[in-house]
């Protein structure tokens, strides 16, 4: 942000300027006439600490009723502490046609001390100059600027401070503008809303209970869960094992065709035994085949193609 | 710490949490739905196993309904004794036919086979049969 930001241009407001009319945002340089310096040897490290301390530095030094926002940066070995209020700020550049959303970064004359290597006009009356490495705003008179022919800089982008700067509320150089701001939270919020419509509906009934309901009026006797356990654990064996004496049966009943003879059946509780007699060895091969495929267990007897097929239940 | 400056952000960060908390709304319903239709799905699915095997495996009809195993080979070929829930029947001398009609009937009625021995004795069959319900 700070690198698009110093690409802006730079702009010098003063007490005297003109309305001005902004095709984009700019970096804006504020005259001492905003700010309140103080400068300071303090034994801390950094700009931060330094920064704890500058309310205090600058008790019964402003004006009463402003809301002042504090800048800190290094100069020379000594730190130089900046007061300002930025709504006095803010409103003054609005009354020059400058909107918050067009401001970029906001400097300080004093931040770009150097570069005020002669005087500076501020219109016809005023002048920036350095005194005791301090920029100040002074009478055009006073230093004798009387003529046409003085010897003054042209301010320009290249005053622009390499550090430091503040932002304002709004201001372009904020992670997000009002705008869009204002467009991500209406977004958010619409989805906000989409979801919470959306989980009322699910909050509501659905197929699976009405089929429910409509299978307890059917059966009343079957509402609770321990009585539907009971009945599915009592019958679920009986109905596993009595279809699998079935199943044999049936597998039993499908060996018998022309040359093969069922002779005995015995089907018990746990196991199952049948004979049949064959009367060529190629009707005992297919049917000891279909019993193989019953997963049925085989054996010969001593009788000639007599077969024997039993297995578990 | 200047609250004004971040209004932007803040107001953002508001709506973003608005919507996480709508979302966690949905999903909680959602997942209540979800969590709710399994559970149904899962009652109906036991239910009607339920319903089903006392449809069958408790028939009340049953008693009458063992008798066609006495009635559908000639009386003189069948000893049947009947206690309560329990029927122990033997036929003598049943025909491949007759023994073809008994066992279709077997396999199609809900009882319990305790025993069921088959013998052929020259060409006519023996069958031995104890069932309960």
């Amino acid at each position: 942000m700070s690198f698009i930001s110093k690409n802006k241009d730079l702009l010098l407001v003063h007490s005297s300027m003109g309305r001005v009319d902004l095709p984009g945002s700019v970096n804006i340089m504020l005259t001492p006439e905003f700010y309140t310096l103080k400068r300071e040897e303090l034994p801390v490290k950094y700009a931060y600490q330094a920064k704890k301390i500058a309310p205090s530095l600058f008790d019964g030094l402003l004006e009463d009723g402003g809301v002042y926002e504090y800048t800190v940066f290094k100069e020379d070995g000594h730190w130089s502490f900046i007061a300002y209020d930025i709504n006095r700020i803010t409103t003054f550049l609005e009354s020059k046609g400058i909107r918050a959303d067009q401001i970029g970064k906001i400097y300080f004359a004093q931040q770009s001390v150097d570069k005020f290597s002669k005087p500076l006009l501020l219109g016809e009356k005023k002048i920036l100059n350095v005194l005791d490495n301090t920029v100040v705003v002074v009478p055009r008179m006073s230093v004798g600027l009387e003529s046409d022919s003085i010897d003054t800089l042209t301010f320009d982008n290249t005053f622009t401070p390499a550090n430091g700067g503040v932002n304002v509320k709004g201001s372009s150089s904020d992670l997000l503008s009002q705008k869009q701001a204002l467009t991500l939270a209406s977004i958010f919020i619409l989805f906000a809303g989409i979801f919470i419509v959306e989980g009322m509906r699910y909050s509501g009934g659905n197929g699976e209970n009405n089929e429910l309901a409509s299978l307890y009026e059917e059966y009343p006797s079957l509402k609770s869960t321990y009585t539907r356990q009971g009945i599915i654990d009592k019958y679920r064996t009986i109905n596993k094992i009595e279809r699998k004496k079935r199943d044999i049966i049936k597998s039993l009943s499908g060996m018998i065709f022309k040359g093969v003879t069922l002779i005995k059946v015995d089907i018990g509780d746990q196991n199952f035994k049948a004979e049949y007699m064959c009367k060529t060895p190629n009707a005992v091969k297919h049917v000891k085949n279909l019993a193989k495929k019953a997963h049925f267990h085989t054996s010969n007897t001593k009788e000639k193609n007599k077969l024997i097929i039993e297995g578990t239940i | 710490m200047n609250w004004k400056r971040y209004q932007n952000e803040i107001i953002v960060l508001g709506a973003l949490l608005i919507m996480l908390f709508a979302y966690m709304y949905k999903y909680n319903h959602t997942q209540a739905q979800v969590e709710g239709a399994t559970k149904s799905q899962q009652s109906i699915n036991e239910l009607k196993e339920a319903a089903g095997l006392k449809k069958i495996w408790a028939d009340k009809n049953i008693n009458k309904k063992i008798t066609v195993l006495k009635s559908i080979v000639p009386s003189s070929k069948v000893t049947w004794i009947k206690k309560k829930q329990n029927v122990t029947a033997s036929y003598k001398g049943l025909s491949a036919s007759e023994l073809n009609k008994l066992t279709s009937k077997i396999l199609n009625l809900p009882i319990e086979i305790s025993l069921l021995n088959i013998n052929k004795v020259g060409t006519v069959y023996n069958v031995e049969l104890k069932c309960k319900w």
